[in-house]
């Protein structure tokens, strides 16, 4: 028995030697899911697949790297461009000389078209609503690309920036590989994609012959960690450089003890909205959806949240988007008044309402809180609890009278308040987005602000838009929730961070480690 | 034994077909929507019913079920709704690494429960036996992930001996670096397991008047007690050690998970996110299979420990 003990220590010393780091030159991230998705930038709409698309591919324009606000959009694959008085037709003048990944040849204009059809398209693209206004996209010549537009479209440069459709895929490549695209991305961008391991990595490689110079870093290698756990300490013990974090302040503070570390909260805030279907018994009523709506104490959330990770919500569109009214008439937290409404609407003994809810960590915390606060007022918040992707279903299928969603879009208001307000996207419909509440008291505003081309009349329908909705209580909007991220204070990011709409943060040809 | 096998055969196309047809309406049962998941939220309708008809989501539930079974038989188990990739490809990818795993940590389990538990079986109601006893039972009721996240935080934090990230090929030393934990976060809970099992099958065994026979024969005690105490009480242990190997198949999904290493847990659980029918599918099928085998192999072993038996 001595032996076999002495054979068994004997084996594990030799296996004792310190855990291999990694260069300076390889940048190790670690993301918080169990495996890639589809590597495509037209289908992909994950936190982790958006995230590592972002350094693959480039847009026509893009927001400055680390800024979300469309004021900041400069040119990416596109020089120059400009549009006709009447807003309809786009010209973009293309970069010459930038090449493909992995030898696929130069990018043109006929790229360019070949990428914006195909992400119009519903059959290779989720974003294919986005582009339903083009008529047009085609090659003048090598280098130049024509758009046209059956109607003007607010903000459309957003649509042809680094995100979602707007990434630029190169058609040969795209063509040759068909579905195997996604398994093999090819684009333009500072990095390449080199190898995926399932359920371990993707490795990108320094695109030497990026047009913005070659990066100073050789590699990522983006991993993928599911649990916080692990990545925490895998994060601690030096194998990995910058870490997706748990979306929650005691994350912060813990993760802020560690020596040489940098945690930061990014935008872009997703807003958390109760939406209030008001076609359904009792929220029919207005007076029980205002009840609820001064049952929240949007205050108290953030400080239940944490202050350094969230903030309350401005109004029905999170703040910051081009169009946001940051002073909303939100409704103000008052028990009392709640109590009162609720009685004249016939239940002075309470009223019960049903929602049904993900068991997502970070929102299942939040909508026990909710129920907590909305308790104090009489009303009964009826939780039933169900797995993630049921409960993405069931909400979809006008199950849920009451429906707890969490969400970031493009920052421009029109792009929120289509998918949420608009009676178009109502749930249930054929053209339905996430309009959960039935809502229609905007349309008429919503819908002149999208083909408005005067900046100021916009800003005043979107202003409008709001506080009908606001007033109708479709939603009561309550915190925003912002990106939780953390790495070493040696990686120089090579810019100022603010945020990413692509919901990582970018790595360019500039980022490099300091020692 | 011709006659055994093709029995057990039979039986084993049996329960697949079961298993098969279950997974198929438990997962059409499931709300859930495995187009409106690939696309995410921000998918329109058009596009979630344009990608539905692909998948061939669109067509009634027992068309469905027959094309499947159809596909079953030709051993086509299809693509993976949501990565495109073959089903066989998925699985094959990552199955190497949940074999290895629970090999490794069932010899682990058998390296040190089977003698742990002789050793307690000798000195049965001494200090040493009582240690034993409680220290399987401690191993028994800790959970693995807890044990796992323990053995990270000892000994890739603190003592910096082992990677966090558990998932390193290559050369001898990767391998041996990032098997070590893992391995032995579970074969710590199988050692728990396969000692209280080879402790009272030895006690049994040790009771035996064959064995009072051998030492009045003259016969040394360790070879007493290797050979005729522990030949005898063989059977149960390869019977438990055998169950527990497709229980390691099954649990090693929160190991896989913790210590960020691939295999069919990490995949299945994903696949069951995501709504992947066909993959869950085709992983169930290979799931039932390896526990079919698994229990057909540990018959036969039992020939090869008893002679006794015989299969008829």
């Amino acid at each position: 028995m001595k032996k076999l003990i002495g054979a068994i220590c004997c084996a594990a010393g030799l296996m004792f030697v310190g855990a291999a780091h990694a260069d300076n030159k390889t940048l190790v991230i670690g993301m918080g899911s169990a495996d890639a998705g589809k590597l495509d930038p037209h289908i992909a709409s994950t936190t982790p697949d958006k995230g590592l698309l972002q350094y693959i591919f480039n847009g026509l324009v893009r927001l400055k790297p680390g800024q979300i606000s469309p004021a900041t959009i400069e040119p990416d694959l596109a020089e120059s461009w400009a549009a006709d008085p009447s807003g309809l037709e786009w010209t973009f003048h293309i970069r010459q000389g930038v090449q493909c990944h992995w030898g696929y040849g130069e990018f043109t204009a006929e790229d360019a078209a070949y990428s914006l059809k195909r992400a119009a398209n519903k059959a290779t693209s989720s974003y294919s609503n986005d582009f339903s206004s083009i008529a047009s996209a085609d090659p003048v010549d090598k280098y130049t690309l024509k758009i046209t537009l059956k109607h003007p479209v607010a903000g459309f440069l957003g649509y042809v920036a680094n995100i979602n459709g707007g990434n630029m895929v190169c058609k040969k490549a795209a063509e040759e590989m068909g579905d195997g695209f996604s398994k093999k991305p090819i684009g333009t961008g500072p990095f390449m994609f080199a190898e995926y391991q399932p359920q371990q990595f993707v490795r990108l490689v320094a695109n030497k012959q990026y047009f913005r110079g070659a990066p100073q870093l050789d590699e990522i290698m983006y991993r993928y960690i599911p649990s916080d756990s692990s990545r925490d300490l895998a994060f601690q013990s030096g194998e990995l450089d910058m870490i997706y974090g748990k979306q929650d302040q005691s994350w912060v503070d813990r993760t802020k003890q560690l020596p040489g570390v940098k945690v930061v909260a990014m935008e872009p805030g997703e807003l958390s909205t109760l939406f209030l279907n008001i076609t359904r018994k009792p929220l029919d009523d207005i007076r029980v959806r205002e009840a609820i709506a001064y049952a929240i104490d949007r205050k108290a959330i953030v400080a239940f949240k944490g202050a350094g990770s969230s903030r309350e919500a401005v109004s029905v569109v999170p703040s910051g988007y081009l169009g946001t009214d940051e002073h909303a008439p939100l409704f103000p937290y008052d028990p009392v008044k709640a109590k009162q409404l609720l009685t004249e609407a016939g239940y002075p003994d309470g009223v019960t309402i049903k929602t049904i809810h993900t068991t997502l960590t970070g929102m299942e915390t939040f909508i026990e809180a909710v129920q907590a606060q909305l308790k104090k007022s009489g009303i009964n918040l009826d939780i039933q609890l169900v797995e993630h992707a049921t409960y993405h279903s069931q909400i979809r299928k006008d199950l849920s009278p009451l429906v707890h969603y969490q969400a970031a879009r493009f920052p421009i208001a029109d792009v929120y308040l289509t998918q949420f307000y608009d009676s178009a996207s109502i749930v249930g419909t054929p053209t339905a987005v996430t309009n959960f509440s039935h809502c229609n008291v905007a349309d008429a505003d919503i819908r002149a602000a999208r083909g408005e081309t005067d900046p100021v009349k916009q800003k005043e329908d979107w202003t409008r838009a709001q506080t009908e909705i606001i007033k109708a209580v479709c939603g009561v909007p309550v915190y925003e929730q912002l990106q939780l991220w953390a790495w070493k204070d040696t990686l120089d990011l090579g810019y100022d961070l603010k945020g990413s709409l692509n919901l990582a943060p970018p790595v360019t040809e500039n980022t490099h480690f300091t020692q | 034994m011709a006659a055994f096998l093709t029995r057990r055969i039979a039986l084993a196309f049996v329960t697949l077909f079961s298993v098969l047809t279950l997974v198929f309406v438990i997962m059409r049962i499931l709300p859930g929507d495995p187009a409106q998941l690939i696309l995410g939220d921000q998918a329109s309708r058009e596009a979630i019913d344009a990608l539905r008809v692909r998948l061939g989501l669109d067509q009634p539930i027992p068309t469905q079920y027959g094309r499947f079974l159809v596909h079953a038989l030709r051993g086509d188990w299809g693509v993976s709704m949501v990565s495109g990739q073959s089903v066989l490809d998925e699985v094959l990818n990552v199955l190497p690494w949940t074999i290895e795993l629970s090999l490794v940590s069932l010899a682990l389990g058998v390296a040190l429960g089977v003698p742990l538990g002789v050793w307690a079986a000798v000195r049965r109601n001494r200090w040493v036996d009582y240690a034993i006893r409680l220290a399987s039972l401690a191993g028994l009721s800790f959970p693995a992930f807890v044990l796992a996240i323990i053995l990270l935080f000892v000994f890739a934090i603190q003592l910096r001996w082992f990677p966090v990230i558990s998932a390193h090929k290559g050369s001898f030393h990767a391998w041996t670096q990032s098997m070590a934990l893992p391995a032995l976060s579970l074969g710590l809970n199988a050692a728990a397991y396969i000692t209280r099992i080879t402790r009272s099958a030895v006690l049994e065994a040790l009771s035996e008047d064959y064995i009072r026979t051998a030492l009045a024969k003259g016969v040394p005690q360790r070879v007493v007690i290797w050979r005729h105490a522990l030949g005898n009480a063989a059977i149960p242990i390869i019977t438990v050690s055998g169950l527990y190997l497709s229980t390691l198949i099954g649990n090693s999904v929160l190991t896989e998970i913790v210590f960020s290493r691939p295999g069919l847990g990490k995949l299945i659980v994903g696949a069951l996110s995501q709504r992947d029918y066909t993959l869950l599918e085709g992983m169930m099928v290979i799931y039932t299979f390896a526990v079919v085998l698994v229990n057909l192999l540990s018959d036969l072993a039992y020939g090869f420990a008893d002679p006794r038996v015989t299969f008829g």
